[in-house]
């Protein structure tokens, strides 16, 4: 497989001269995993197999399977999939805590594979911080002193580093609670302090892999939006693993979904869920609530005559459930306004096809990023 | 992993097993590697218990056996003759060995082997043993109390806790007994010789552990190592070292330093290697580099299980402390040796009170410190300076006891001492008077040991002396090819005919016809009160505080009752035997009952199926793993105290090894040393399951 056929319906360029501007610019990345895995990656005859029948071949375990993407300053980039897609081998790839075996990886410009050991890790003490699933807590420190452990590691003095640390415990809600140690805190609060811990290095990006998935859904709703107030207020470039697709959904700007290993769509919560890109993209998303996710720009028509000088205007970046809400309260269509210009209208009937499914583009004006899915 | 569906079939229960087991020592690696590798087994009994790893049919091996030896042992009997081991094929190994001997002898003051290196080292440790005795003495009986109390109370967490409070009155009430008994002095002694040795074999292990923790070179060289020493009988150890130092401290020190590290270096490489992925992984992401790894996330990790390591230094470096007062350790060890050689219980008593007693509270302080480990109730670090004032107070407590000691004075009281042989030997004649013989219908404990000599041991004896030796080959070739490989077959084949040709072929048999006795009551009364205390749950509460205490005693211990009941007999070696390898054995039945998958127990219960059958079906073939690692860990065990027997009329290799020791005629000892290790290993391979490598227990 190569890079053409990677199904991005973004505008991101993927040309590598403009990668020092990404954080993350990965180009064909291969892990495998196996004797002379380093032949799986260059094999053609492999191209299109499932990973079963790439082992059966070869012996090998294809975790990763030639991945293209760029993660942009300030953006939270999502890697979705279920358990055995990879996305947990991708994001370990990212630092080299696993190896990659073939492909291009630049981190700021700078090539992440080229890397010595001193080099990498420089890049794991201060430009990539991690959050694991299990935590990864050392159980016999207190949490001021896990907080303060990625600084420790850096050589960061006793006193500083246990005072920056405190800072970081009270910014992710744990104040007074320092002296604990981590097996007397609850799982959202461990994570806590594993969240903590990777910003009291203040890295460039922070990189999750499934940092909620052992939580309780509610803990888990509060830890998101933890997330996503922090990202607000700081606008930390992150890169966030998940199989869960409400969580995907709600915290990323663009949706990478994996499967056996290889990018199967790419794109905004909006793209994925109203263009997706195969059945198999679809069946995911089939349950997603889409007023939600899906804005007005997708869902209104041309406007008719003297329909532009009427009705409530809202911005063509609304969802469609805040739509229905403006649309239930005048009674009447809506105007979809950007920069002064009318784009369109939205009434009932466009508003519940988004609702109920329909094919929103029955004579609607805007195609979206289709042009690039691949046939 | 978490989450186990209820699997009723028979076939997915027999393949479930192993996860279930948890001992300190097992190692995870080699169990997964023997699971994997396992072919689907078929119902049957004797398939189910010889599923093998390589997966050739068992049927086909035994024919290659037969076949081989259909053509060897006509050859064999025809040239040599059937019956004992043919004398021509013995070599003696005597002759060189009284010459090596000798030769050391004579050069230990010249060679400079001995000049430039082995002196050094046994100097040293005369005088590191002799620096630790003299502070003993120094801190006088009052000093030595105080500081054995702090200690168990700062390892009981420093506080006014009932753990910590605990520790403290049972380090206070042992030192007391010891002085009221009139030990002190013997009690020094030991103590001073203890803490040399366990300082030294707990670096020792330390060191060792952690290379092989670190590095998988050493592991795969270390690991043979130490699953040898484990199987190897305490006495093994004293030969060699006797010879290169004498009878003494040094031999003994020595001896007992490379038989107490292997738990440590064990215990050390588990808890490393054991370490949480997740954690390693993030101090990796954190960009740590190995050191720092080690430091601040693997070593700590493996805290607990160094702990317990340090526990069984300490318990082996006591036992064998003790068992080293046959090569001159003196001590309370040569307390009860010298009783025991009279058959003075009463003179052997209060020794072996003071050694159980230093047993009990060098168990309860360890184990109260690896228990503070888990606490996560203690809130948050004392502070520095609070845990130094603390530390500043223990010593100045020591150091003003120890001045109150220099005025009272150092030795403990001769009017505060209480003698108790007299009134022992008078209870215990009164007593085995009265059951030794002559009770109506049951007889008495001698008439018992009487007869089970006369009915039991002398027919298995006679039985296996009067077979032709080929026959015992081939026998021990095909069972240790039922439960095991061609390898471990012709391990325990050679072992045999190793004995063989040393010349000591029926004085082994005499002593293996002791092992099976032994081991067959201790398995049959082992599997009955532990599948009684896994499914009774109050048998398991009142057994569990008996078992605790005798699987800290040291194995010497066990002779001064047994003595008491049964006099010098073989009987008694047996006996002594049996009780000393049941707590194991027992406790390894119970876990693996208790342990299996609770599933497969919850969907028979759910279909009707009645206690036994619960028993019968599920809980036995579940358990299987561990009833065979109970057979092992009991021959293991029971070969150590055969060999202790020979002390108290066991006789054969025992006595040999004993009278060698003592004698200083090494010819003898080292020889039937070196057959008794070769029945260990016979014995090992034979019983030694492939799927469930090494035991746990001690």
């Amino acid at each position: 497989m190569s890079a053409e056929t990677v199904t991005d319906t973004t505008d991101t360029a993927t040309d590598p001269d403009t990668a020092a501007d990404q954080v993350f610019s990965v180009r064909n990345l291969w892990k495998v995993f196996g004797p002379k895995a380093d032949r799986v990656p260059g094999d053609e005859s492999l191209t299109g197999l499932s990973v079963a029948e790439v082992r059966e071949r070869t012996g090998c375990t294809a975790a990763v399977r030639d991945v293209s993407f760029d993660v942009a300053r300030g953006e939270v980039f999502v890697v979705m999939g279920l358990s055995g897609s990879g996305k947990s081998t991708l994001v370990r790839c990212l630092t080299r805590l696993i190896e990659p075996t073939s492909g291009a990886l630049h981190v700021l410009g700078e090539d992440v594979l080229a890397m010595d050991r001193s080099r990498l890790r420089e890049l794991r003490r201060r430009r990539a911080a991690m959050v694991f699933q299990h935590f990864g807590l050392l159980p016999h420190r207190t949490v001021l002193d896990n907080v303060a452990y990625g600084l420790e590691i850096q050589g960061v003095g006793r006193a500083e580093r246990r005072a920056r640390a405190a800072e970081m415990v009270e910014k992710v809600g744990l104040a007074g609670l320092g002296d604990r140690r981590p097996g007397q805190l609850s799982g959202g609060q461990q994570q806590r302090v594993g969240l903590a811990r990777a910003l009291a290095v203040d890295p460039e990006v922070l990189l999750f892999d499934e940092p909620f998935s052992a939580l309780d859904p509610l803990i888990r709703r509060d830890m998101q939006e933890e997330v996503i107030r922090l990202h607000r207020e700081e606008g930390r470039t992150m890169v966030f693993i998940t199989h869960d697709l409400s969580e995907a959904l709600r915290v990323g700007d663009r949706i990478a979904l994996m499967r056996d290993g290889e990018i199967v769509q790419l794109g905004t919560p909006e793209q994925i869920v109203a263009e997706p890109a195969d059945d198999y993209v679809r069946d995911f998303v089939r349950d997603v609530p889409r007023e939600q996710v899906v804005s007005v720009r997708r869902a209104m028509r041309p406007a008719l005559e003297g329909e532009a000088d009427t009705g409530v205007a809202i911005a063509p970046g609304t969802v469609v459930a805040d739509a229905i809400e403006a649309v239930a309260r005048s009674g009447g269509h809506i105007r979809v306004v950007e920069d002064g210009r009318v784009l369109g209208i939205v009434d009932h009937a466009r508003l519940l096809a988004v609702v109920a499914g329909l094919d929103p583009d029955a004579g609607g004006s805007h195609t979206g990023g289709r042009e690039g899915v691949a046939a | 992993m978490t989450a186990v569906a209820p699997t009723p079939s028979a076939a997915s229960k027999a393949q479930e097993p192993q996860r279930t087991q948890k001992t300190p020592k097992k190692q995870a690696g080699s169990v997964e590697a023997d699971q994997r590798g396992k072919p689907p087994s078929s119902p049957g009994v004797l398939r189910r218990l010889t599923d093998r790893a390589d997966g050739v049919s068992i049927g086909w091996r035994l024919l290659a056996l037969v076949a081989v030896a259909a053509v060897a042992i006509p050859v064999a009997a025809s040239l040599w003759g059937s019956g004992s081991w043919p004398s021509a094929l013995t070599y003696d190994v005597r002759a060189p060995l009284e010459r090596l001997d000798a030769w050391i002898v004579d050069n230990r003051e010249s060679h400079w082997v001995f000049l430039y290196f082995l002196l050094h080292i046994s100097n040293n440790t005369q005088y590191a043993v002799d620096g630790v005795f003299a502070f003993l003495d120094g801190l006088g009986w009052v000093g030595v109390t105080v500081a054995a109390v702090v200690v168990a109370w700062y390892a009981g967490g420093a506080n006014l806790g009932r753990r910590a409070l605990r520790t403290a009155a049972t380090a206070l009430g042992t030192f007391a007994v010891i002085g009221l008994l009139g030990m002190w002095e013997p009690a020094m002694d030991t103590l001073a010789l203890m803490i040399v040795a366990v300082a030294a074999s707990a670096a020792l292990g330390a060191v060792l552990g952690l290379l092989s923790g670190v590095s998988d070179r050493c592991e795969k060289l270390l690991r043979p190592v130490f699953d040898t020493m484990q199987v190897m009988p305490a006495f093994a150890y004293l030969l060699p070292f006797v010879l290169l130092f004498g009878v003494g401290v040094p031999s003994a020190l020595i001896a007992t330093v490379i038989y107490a590290a292997p738990p440590m270096a064990r215990l050390t490489a588990l808890g490393l290697r054991e370490a949480d992925p997740a954690v390693l992984e993030a101090s990796a992401s954190l960009g740590s580099n190995p050191w720092q790894r080690l430091w601040t996330a693997r070593l700590p990790l493996a805290r607990k299980q160094m702990l317990l390591g340090l526990n069984q230094t300490i318990m082996m470096s006591l036992s064998m402390v003790v068992l080293a007062s046959v090569i001159g350790a003196g001590g309370l060890g040569d307390a009860v040796f010298k009783a025991l050689a009279r058959v003075d219980v009463g003179q052997a008593l209060a020794p072996g009170i003071a050694i159980v007693l230093i047993a009990v509270w060098l168990d309860r302080t360890t184990a109260a410190a690896g228990a503070r480990l888990d606490d996560t109730s203690s809130s948050g670090p004392v502070s520095r300076a609070r845990a130094w004032a603390g530390r500043a107070g223990a010593l100045a407590a020591v150091a003003v006891a120890a001045a109150v000691g220099s005025v009272v004075g150092r030795d403990w009281p001769v009017n505060w001492t209480v003698s108790i042989s007299a009134p022992i030997n008078t209870a215990v004649t009164w007593v085995t008077e009265r059951i030794d013989a002559g009770l109506p219908l049951v007889g008495g404990t001698l008439v018992w040991s009487e007869n089970f000599a006369r009915w039991v041991l002398n027919p298995l004896r006679d039985g296996l002396q009067g077979a032709p030796w080929w026959l015992l080959l081939l026998a021990v070739a095909a069972l240790a090819l039922l439960t095991g490989t061609w390898r471990t077959a012709l391990t325990a084949t050679a072992a045999l005919a190793a004995i063989g040709v040393m010349g000591l072929w029926s004085g082994s048999l005499d002593t293996l016809s002791q092992v099976l006795a032994a081991l067959v009551l201790t398995l049959a009364l082992g599997f009955a009160v532990g599948v009684l205390a896994a499914r009774v749950a109050w048998v398991e509460r009142a057994i569990r505080p008996v078992l605790d205490v005798m699987q800290t005693m040291p194995q010497f211990i066990y002779l001064i009752p047994v003595v008491a009941l049964f006099n010098a007999s073989r009987t008694a070696a047996i006996i002594a035997a049996v009780v000393y390898a049941l707590p194991a054995v027992i406790r390894i039945t119970t876990q693996g009952v208790r342990q299996i998958d609770p599933g497969a127990l919850e969907s028979a219960r759910s279909m009707g199926a009645s206690p036994l059958q619960q028993l019968r079906q599920v809980q036995l073939p579940l358990a299987r793993p561990a009833l065979l690692l109970a057979v092992n860990q009991g021959v293991v065990l029971v070969l150590a105290i055969v060999v202790i027997g020979g002390m108290v009329g066991g006789g054969a290799l025992g006595y040999d090894i004993v009278y060698g020791l003592q004698k200083s005629e090494l010819d003898v000892g080292l020889t039937a040393g070196v057959a008794i290790v070769c029945l260990g290993v016979v014995l090992d391979r034979i019983t030694q399951p492939a799927a469930a490598r090494r035991p746990g227990g001690r």
